[in-house]
Parts: structure tokens; C-alpha cells; sequence
């Protein structure tokens, strides 16, 4: 009796086997059936994503490099400390190019459908050859120092159901002439952010508008902004933009290769004379460095997940003038402020490119 | 005898425990973008899934059923999306995850290493990524009922 059910166990069991050995997917299939379906579990919601059809990969990892071409820096003349009637004479400078590293990543934190929290870091630098770095100042600072960002930033996309949404961005950057062996300390971080109320109307449509602290005009502003992200019916057209830090107007020849074209402020404030180069009477002086890059760009994939970035155009000077901090402590000017500058430089404009790999995420 | 019975109880039972927490990912799924509903099947002990229903099941072009047309292999750019295997070759790893397999976004026609952890009955984390874990994402499927017609 026991062998007998022993016996039927195992054929059970062989009978199990042999089912799942079947092929169900080579079996023509009415798919009609799944076009009435619901969420198993009555308390899901459905969120909106936080990307568009044919959106421009996000990149996890950058490693790049940028140049400048020549320029010239009419350096002011400034008083060497707060007050004095001693100063530094104005001179103008001769840069032949001003390059760096750009190093960035990217990566998801935490990945829900009720949101996704993400941390970044980035590196970039600007090492500048002036012919003729001379008596002044900033050619000291520039020629032998350069100038360095280190930066980590969150991002925040949350959707409240399958239309709205917030985007929160929050970034601290280190910028300055400092090195290994000269330093700046945490005190002198300098904070950004955004905040956006958006809507997805579609999977090829999301807008948003909002509030951004930034430093991409040199010093501190506050400036309304509008999230605009579109692809067209034909997908072989699109608009990125967070106006107005960027904006890029896309021909998408397919999903492994998009030509844009648009613009991108950059910009931050700088610490100068870390090293103490410069005998001067001011504790803390920053080079409020704003530009705006008028670009082509072009990306396409390389190898998998590998894309190639290239991108140049016109490095158009909208900020290189010098405040004075005391104790790193900021102030708002925004664009009616009345309060002078320690030195307002003029910076010529000059072409730029800009190459990257990049790897992206799936 | 009944020893030997016991026995073969003692082997059998647990790979039946195991095939059956494995299962647990059978059924129909529709990831975050809602987009597409994935019916996942058991094909000689691993675990597929394919498109079963499409949000925007013609190409707005052609207004013919949209064809896998960013398939990197040129010879596979005519085949039709609903149907198409995009999770393919998991197994059970137990503590219900399913690794081994790969997941493939026709929206760009790559294909990522992926695991999928099951949070609970009705929710799968699937996490695409290159080469290491950590360099993914990771994308939240909800289990669906089908509705008699």
C-alpha cells in the first residue's frame, strides 16, 4: 500500500516535471484577454515616471575634458585691502586656453514607482596658460593655481499620482584656486538648489515650473524656472530644457545617436589666493564666474552602454568679476543689487569643446 | 518500507517547496511606466517573460503593430513587440529572487544583466544593470488580475 503510494508521489512529481518543460510561448496566444486587467493588490496606485520617450540618456559615470580657446581677461585694478589707497594696477592678460578634467556620477539611491532619490558627485577643473600672468593678481592665481569645483548633489523625483509631480535638487559645491597642498576648508561651500511642481501630460510630454537657488550667473541669485521636456509624434524631434540653465533642441536619427543644439549656464563662485600667494588685506575674495555655452552637441553609443559626447561652440563671458566675502559670509545682489565689486573684469569670448564617454543607465 | 518512503518524501518535498515559491513570479505584470503588461511563464525550469498588451500597440508612423524595430541585430527589427520575450532565463535563487537572466528595453534595444526580488506577492523589484549591481536601475512591476471577459 505504502510502495503503491510512493509510486504515484513520484509520478506526481515526474508529471510536474514534464509540464514545465513545455514551451508555452510557442503556443498562439489571445492577447485580447489582457486588455481588461486590474492591480492584484486593490491598493496600488500608478505614479508617472520621470522620463519621456527618446529622453537624452542619463549618464552614471562621465570622465571628460574641456577647452577653451584663446582669450583675453582685462584684469581690474583693486585696492589691496578693504579701504586702502594702495592698489593692484589693471592689466590685461593673454590666455592662450584654459582646460580641464570633468568627472561625474550618477546613481540611483533608492528606485520606487512613489519616487526616486538619487546622489551625484562631480569634478571639474580649469587650468588656465597665460602668456603674460605678470604682476596682477588673477594671473597668479589663475596661471599657477586654476580654479576646481568638487561637488555632490541629490535629486529627488516625486511623483503624487500619474500626472504630477515634484523635482528637488539640492547640490554643495567646493569651488576655488585651491590644491593638494593648499586647501579650502568646508566653510566655504557654496549651496544650490531647485525646487519643481511639474505635470506629465503623456509619455512624450512633462513640464514643470519653479524656483531655483543658483550660482550659474557667477554669485548668488534666486530665478524662476521652467521644466520643458517634449518629444515630438514622429520621434525624430525634441526639447530639454530647466530654463534658463539649459536648453537643448534634439534631432534624434534614433535612439543610439541625437544631434542637439541650445545653450547651458555655467557658472560658480570661486575662493581666491588659498595658496596665500597674493599679499593682500582680504580675508575672503570670490570670482563670481558665470558663462553661457552656445552649443552643438553630438551623443551617440559607442559600445552598449558606452556613449560618446561632443560637444562645441561659443563660451560667451557673462561673469568674472571679484567680491569680497568677509568670513565667506554671502550675500544676494540678484540683478537690481546696487553693492560694487572689488574688481569687475572683462573676459573675452572664445569657442570651447567639450568630449566625454560616458556610461548610462539602463 | 516505509522508511523508504520517507525518504523519497525527504528529497521530493523540498523541490516541490522550491518549485512552487519559484512560480510565485508566474503571472502578469505591468512595470512602472505602464506602458506594457509582461506575462512571465516557466519554460524547462526557468522563468520567462513577454509582452502580452502594449499601451500604443501600432506604430504612430506606420499604424502597423509596432515591430522591435531598435533590435541591435538587424534580422530581428521585423518581429513583432507583443509577444516578445523581454525577461528570459531566470532561475530560483530562493529568499525570492530569480537571477541568472536578462531583461531587454525595446524602447532603446539594449539588454541588461537583471535580478528580480519579489517584495511581496504582488510587487517585483527588477533591477537592470551593467556588469555590477550597483551601476542599474532598479524598476517596480505590479502583479495584475485579468479580468473575465
Amino acid at each position: 500500500m505504502i510502495f503503491k503510494f510512493s509510486l504515484s508521489f513520484l509520478l506526481v512529481l515526474c508529471t510536474v516535471n514534464i509540464f514545465a518543460q513545455t514551451d508555452t510561448t510557442q503556443q498562439e496566444e489571445d492577447y485580447s484577454q489582457y486588455e481588461n486587467a486590474g492591480f492584484a493588490d486593490s491598493g496600488t496606485k500608478r505614479y508617472c515616471t520621470s522620463k519621456i520617450l527618446d529622453m537624452s540618456p542619463q549618464k552614471l559615470i562621465t570622465v571628460g575634458y574641456d577647452y577653451q580657446g584663446t582669450a583675453t581677461l582685462d584684469a581690474a585694478s583693486f585696492a589691496k585691502a578693504p579701504g586702502s589707497v594702495l592698489s593692484f594696477p589693471a592689466q590685461s592678460l593673454r590666455i592662450r586656453s584654459a582646460q580641464g578634467l570633468r568627472l561625474g556620477a550618477n546613481v540611483p539611491v533608492i528606485s520606487r514607482n512613489s519616487g526616486i532619490f538619487q546622489l551625484g558627485f562631480n569634478y571639474a577643473e580649469t587650468r588656465y596658460d597665460i602668456e603674460n600672468s605678470g604682476k596682477h593678481p588673477m594671473g597668479t592665481w589663475l596661471n599657477n593655481y586654476g580654479l576646481r569645483t568638487v561637488g555632490l548633489q541629490a535629486t529627488l523625483f516625486k511623483p503624487l499620482n500619474e500626472k504630477q509631480f515634484f523635482l528637488a535638487q539640492a547640490q554643495a559645491d567646493l569651488n576655488g584656486d585651491y590644491t593638494w597642498n593648499h586647501t579650502q576648508t568646508l566653510k566655504y561651500l557654496r549651496y544650490s538648489g531647485t525646487l519643481i511642481y511639474g505635470w506629465k501630460k503623456h509619455d512624450r510630454l512633462m513640464y514643470g515650473f519653479g524656483l531655483s537657488r543658483t550660482y550659474r550667473v557667477g554669485d548668488l541669485n534666486y530665478i524662476p524656472v521652467v521644466l520643458y521636456n517634449y518629444t515630438a509624434p514622429s520621434r525624430k524631434w525634441g526639447v530639454e530644457t530647466v530654463f534658463p540653465a539649459r536648453l537643448q533642441v534634439k534631432r534624434i536619427f534614433n535612439t543610439r545617436s541625437i544631434l542637439s543644439w541650445g545653450h547651458e549656464l555655467e557658472g560658480q563662485s570661486y575662493r581666491l589666493n588659498n595658496s596665500g600667494a597674493v599679499n593682500m588685506g582680504y580675508d575672503n575674495l570670490e570670482l563670481r564666474r558665470g558663462e553661457l555655452r552656445i552649443r552643438f552637441m553630438y551623443e551617440r553609443s559607442l559600445y552598449r552602454f558606452i556613449w560618446l559626447s561632443v560637444q562645441s561652440g561659443l563660451r560667451y563671458n557673462w561673469s568674472y568679476d571679484v567680491d569680497h566675502l568677509p568670513n565667506g559670509k554671502e550675500f544676494f545682489r540678484g540683478f537690481f543689487g546696487k553693492q560694487p565689486f572689488v574688481m569687475e573684469n572683462e573676459l573675452s569670448n572664445t569657442w570651447y569643446t567639450q568630449i566625454s564617454i560616458n556610461l548610462v543607465s539602463p | 518500507m516505509l522508511s523508504v518512503f520517507l525518504m523519497m518524501a525527504g528529497i521530493a518535498l523540498p523541490l516541490l517547496a522550491s518549485n512552487d515559491e519559484g512560480d510565485k513570479l508566474m503571472g502578469v505584470w505591468e512595470p512602472s511606466n505602464g506602458r506594457a503588461r509582461v506575462k512571465v511563464e516557466k519554460v524547462a525550469n526557468k522563468y520567462y517573460g513577454k509582452i502580452v498588451w502594449l499601451k500604443e500597440p501600432n506604430d504612430p508612423q506606420t499604424g502597423l503593430p509596432k515591430l522591435d524595430k531598435n533590435n541591435p541585430d538587424d534580422k530581428l527589427r521585423t518581429v513583432p513587440l507583443k509577444g516578445y520575450r523581454l525577461l528570459k532565463d531566470f532561475t530560483y535563487a530562493g529568499n525570492g529572487e530569480w537571477k541568472g537572466g536578462t531583461i531587454y528595453d525595446p524602447e532603446n534595444g539594449n539588454t541588461y544583466n537583471c535580478i528580480i526580488k519579489m517584495k511581496d506577492d504582488n510587487t517585483l523589484d527588477i533591477r537592470g544593470y551593467i556588469g555590477l549591481s550597483a551601476f542599474g536601475r532598479t524598476d517596480v512591476w505590479k502583479r495584475l488580475q485579468i479580468n473575465k471577459k
